[in-house]
């Protein structure tokens, strides 16, 4: 049996709001394995990125279990969790998010700003990962300076330069043409094939063929329904044919 | 990188705001600065006065005082019953158990006589004595004389034309010995009487000779004839008559009281002034003059304080995006209040070295409108290391709430998933 990176046991989140409560997540039961690649899909209001903000350590859950690596995060405190996140997590946000001031280089090295590496040992981290992302020629640029697959990129190398155990993206490909989005897919596999674990929320069926396994949320539950995933895909297809 | 990096980028970014900041910081130090700065400069200068002035301790004669006022307009005081100083009262100053701490008793008779059609002031006096208490005396050297000129002229050699001053006190003490008809002029009497030195001189009628002139000091002595107290006295025919003793006492100042209480023992019909005393009496006004624009100047301080605040917290709500991608990225809350209070510290030492700048020019712009030119604020490296330690608690207490503010930011919320 392959070992669980993350374990997820009737994860429950309700928000509060002036109009009453809502249910983004209400009951989610998952185990990802080490080195799987997981695409989550769902509609909007799903609770995709509920469940992946609660994975990245960020939003604890309303009720029920979450462990990575056996890690108890939400046992952790504050300041602890902030160190988790930095150990084993990487994050590629919606519309890359990168800090506008901050080259490409430095953006990379944000993740070992608080570690105690050596300064220079930092920063060949950092350039090797731009290397294997593609972006040797532009480390020196400002995000601005860079297209958006180059944006992507950038954020690819952050979220993988403290060599996180678990990938989570949201949306990597949203902003990218599908050239560009193809690419960057592939950059996703090949960082799984090394062993990384990859969990990406997507709207996009395509996306889905990179990755090992698709689970797809409705109104906050898991939905095991082939059939709503095909019609998801087909949904995808009709806009695009469209 | 480190966290001071992030910090400075961020600073450069928005160059506007943190201009603002800056500008706000400044003005808050300069204004404190300015105020400091004027104000030591004129404790520094009233002290520099009080020690020039040679005389520590001042006997006049004592005397019935009153004020006359017609409808609420006061005339200046007069005096009555004037039981004037005489050569016995300073006789018994010798007399007293400090006399020893006493350097020097300068007697000195005031009076008006006429000379040359006009009324001047003569003041009889001990020489040597007087010109130790006042060291800033100096004698006017007569300019070189017409034959003396004449003969370099023949030899086609530069005359030295500058007149030079004799330091009577220090110098030249066989210059300060006066023979009985030898008189001293002050400057501006002794061109009022068109007179020069070895010129002639009749005064009340008896001759005297112009021994020398004083050279132009701004104070009572440009209008003095000043000559021996003994022949002022018979001049004025007021025989064994003294108008003021001045004293310089080389006592330490616990000791003055002492002083102070023997001469009023000694002499109880005088009155004794102690120079020190009169300077602390004004040092107490400057302070408390002091304490109001420092309070003026912590007033606008704290406004500058709110604005940084204020300017801070405004950057902290702009990044909030920023921040929840560094608390994703694993940077503690202590991570992300560093940054902000680094970024505080940063602005707040430049605020510091500028509001020093700016303040030390202030003074020394305002310093001689304040005192006819004489007052000099100096570039203090001590005021300096002030400036910029006070300047960092202003710049860290107005980085606290921002801090605090962008610590406890939830980084969920901050990157607004749901």
């Amino acid at each position: 049996m392959a070992d669980v990176m993350i374990a997820l046991r009737e994860l429950k989140k309700t928000y509060g709001s002036a109009d009453g409560e809502v249910h983004a997540l209400r009951g989610v039961t998952l185990d990802i394995n080490k080195g799987e690649a997981v695409a989550v899909m769902g509609h909007s209001g799903s609770g995709k990125s509920t469940l992946l903000s609660i994975i990245g350590a960020l939003n604890p859950p309303s009720s029920g279990s979450i462990e990575i690596d056996g890690i108890d995060i939400y046992a952790l405190s504050q300041e602890r969790r902030a160190d988790f996140r930095r150990e084993y997590l990487g994050f590629v946000f919606q519309q890359f998010q990168l800090i506008p001031y901050l080259t490409a280089l430095e953006n990379v090295l944000l993740p070992l700003v608080t570690t105690s590496l050596p300064g220079r040992r930092k920063r060949e981290l950092a350039e090797q990962v731009l290397c294997r992302v593609g972006l040797a020629g532009k480390m020196n640029r400002l995000p601005n300076a860079l297209s958006g697959g180059e944006q992507e990129r950038v954020a690819i190398a952050r979220a993988i330069v403290n060599a996180p155990p678990v990938l989570l993206a949201d949306e990597p490909t949203g902003n990218l043409d599908t050239k560009t989005g193809e690419e960057i897919m592939a950059l996703f596999r090949e960082l799984n094939q090394d062993g990384l674990t990859v969990l990406m929320v997507t709207h996009n069926p395509d996306n889905t063929r990179h990755m090992g396994r698709t689970i797809v949320l409705k109104d906050g539950l898991l939905c095991q329904d082939k059939a709503e995933i095909l019609s998801l895909a087909a949904g995808r297809g009709q806009r695009r044919g469209g | 990188m480190q966290l001071y990096h992030i910090a400075l980028n961020n600073l450069r970014r928005r160059k506007a705001r943190m201009l603002f900041v800056l500008l706000g910081l400044s003005i808050g130090m300069a204004t404190v600065v300015a105020v400091y700065g004027l104000l030591e400069a004129m404790k520094a200068e009233m002290t520099r006065r009080a020690s020039e002035f040679g005389a520590n301790i001042v006997i006049t004669a004592s005397a019935g005082e009153m004020a006359f006022s017609y409808g609420g307009i006061t005339l200046p005081e007069v005096m009555f019953d004037v039981e004037p100083l005489t050569m016995a009262d300073v006789a018994a100053i010798d007399n007293i158990p400090s006399r020893p701490g006493v350097r020097v008793v300068a007697p000195k008779l005031l009076g008006v006589s006429t000379g040359g059609g006009r009324e001047v002031i003569v003041a009889g006096v001990r020489p040597q004595e007087e010109f130790r208490v006042k060291p800033w005396l100096r004698l006017q050297e007569a300019p070189p004389r017409p034959e003396r000129k004449q003969m370099a002229e023949e030899k086609g050699e530069a005359m030295e034309l500058d007149i030079y001053y004799l330091d009577l006190a220090r110098q030249d003490p066989t210059k300060t010995v006066l023979g009985p008809r030898q008189v001293l002029l002050g400057s501006a009497v002794a061109e009022t009487l068109g007179v020069n030195s070895g010129d002639r001189l009749t005064l009340g009628g008896q001759e005297f000779t112009v021994f020398g002139l004083l050279k132009e000091n701004g104070s009572l002595e440009d209008e003095l004839v000043i000559m021996n107290l003994a022949a002022a006295q018979d001049l004025l025919a007021r025989p064994q008559e003294v108008t003021v003793i001045e004293l310089t006492t080389a006592n330490p100042a616990a000791a003055e009281q002492a002083l102070l209480a023997e001469l009023s023992q000694a002499l109880p019909g005088a009155q004794i002034t102690s120079v020190r005393q009169e300077t602390l009496r004004r040092d107490e006004l400057l302070t408390r003059m002091a304490r109001f624009g420092m309070a003026v100047s912590a007033l606008i301080l704290l406004a500058g304080t709110l604005v940084a605040a204020l300017a801070i917290s405004g950057s902290v709500r702009e990044r909030t995006r920023e921040i929840g991608i560094l608390r994703a990225l694993g940077f503690r809350q202590s991570h992300v209040a560093k940054i902000i209070m680094l970024e505080a510290l940063l602005v707040s030492l430049g605020g510091g070295i500028l509001g020093y700048a700016a303040g030390v020019s202030a003074a020394r712009a305002a310093g001689p409108l304040l005192d006819s030119g004489t007052l000099a604020v100096p570039w203090q490296l001590d005021l300096l290391a002030a400036t910029l330690l006070l300047s960092l608690a202003v710049g860290l207490s107005a980085g606290i709430f921002p801090a605090r503010q962008a610590a406890r930011l939830d980084p969920a919320e901050a990157l607004r998933f749901i």
